[in-house]
């Protein structure tokens, strides 16, 4: 599984067609299904609507899991939101840590943080 | 060696911080800054404490006036962490308050340093959600990210973490 990171906007889907020779059609926005690249998975977290073992199994089945980076603002006044914060991130911990390979994407310019 | 650890919410920073300094020489001496409030800031604490339970460190709660913490020995400090300190500063009763913050903190962090031999500091990315704060909250971040450069630039060392992988900003 290759772990696609990087805010928003920053390039991740590009990276994937035109690097990993995925196409849109590929591409599931935020739910898990038969395709083999899902993105916005932050929202899949935020959502609340699959357990947090439970996502993780599912999206280490991936090709190619592409999540937006949420934590690097300041600590959220609502509690429900510092917690999905925390899990988006505990849950990009974990991901990055059983990916063959983690590529952060920055100003669109891809940066292969693990793997080759 | 002096390191800045950089980071955003539950990217690994802690940990990483932690096996940093386990392996400096003790007596290793863990400054907590964080202010407890609520239920949920005391798991908080507890986690980070069972987190480090077994790697040898002594723990000083410091909430304020870093500057006049007195490390019993010379050895290996962790302080954890500057967004805490900040915020403690700026708004806490007994702070620096908005003219003194980054004094405080600064000149806290550098009394420190020179009380130890090996420096472990984990700080916040706070500045990448692109979100427009109220004024109190805009001084906040603009404070941190003060205290951010001064001490990237002093450190030998300053490290980002990235999902639990660690970057180097500076080696």
């Amino acid at each position: 599984m290759v772990l696609v990171i990087g805010g928003i906007a920053s390039g991740k889907r590009e990276y994937v067609k035109k690097y990993l020779g995925y196409t849109d059609e590929d591409m599931a926005d935020a739910v898990l299904d038969d395709r083999p690249v899902v993105y916005n998975v932050q929202d899949i977290v935020f959502s609340g609507s699959v357990p947090d073992d439970v996502l993780l199994e599912k999206l280490l089945e991936k090709d190619v899991v592409i999540c937006n980076e949420v934590g690097s603002g300041v600590v959220p006044a609502e509690k429900k939101e510092r917690a999905a914060r925390e899990a988006a991130g505990r849950l990009c911990v974990a991901l990055a840590e059983k990916a063959d390979k983690v590529v952060r994407l920055y100003c669109g310019i891809p940066l292969v943080i693990k793997g080759a | 060696m002096r390191t800045l650890v950089i980071g955003g919410a539950a990217c690994g920073k802690s940990e990483y911080a932690e096996a940093l300094a386990a392996v400096q020489p003790e007596p290793r001496y863990y400054i907590a800054t964080m202010m407890p409030f609520s239920r949920e800031d005391y798991l908080r604490i507890e986690k980070h404490r069972l987190q480090r339970a077994e790697k040898g460190f002594i723990t000083m709660e410091r909430f304020t006036d870093l500057k006049g913490l007195v490390l019993p020995q010379r050895g290996t400090a962790l302080l954890e962490c500057l967004g805490n300190l900040t915020a403690n500063e700026l708004f806490a009763e007994g702070g620096a308050g908005e003219d003194g913050a980054y004094d405080a903190v600064t000149s806290g962090v550098l009394a420190l340093e020179a009380q130890c031999s090996e420096l472990v500091v984990v700080t916040n990315d706070v500045f990448c959600d692109g979100v427009r704060y109220p004024l109190e909250t805009q001084r906040y971040i603009d404070i941190l990210a003060r205290v951010n450069n001064t001490l990237a630039a002093r450190f030998e060392r300053t490290v980002e973490l990235v999902c639990g992988i660690p970057l180097p900003v500076k080696s």
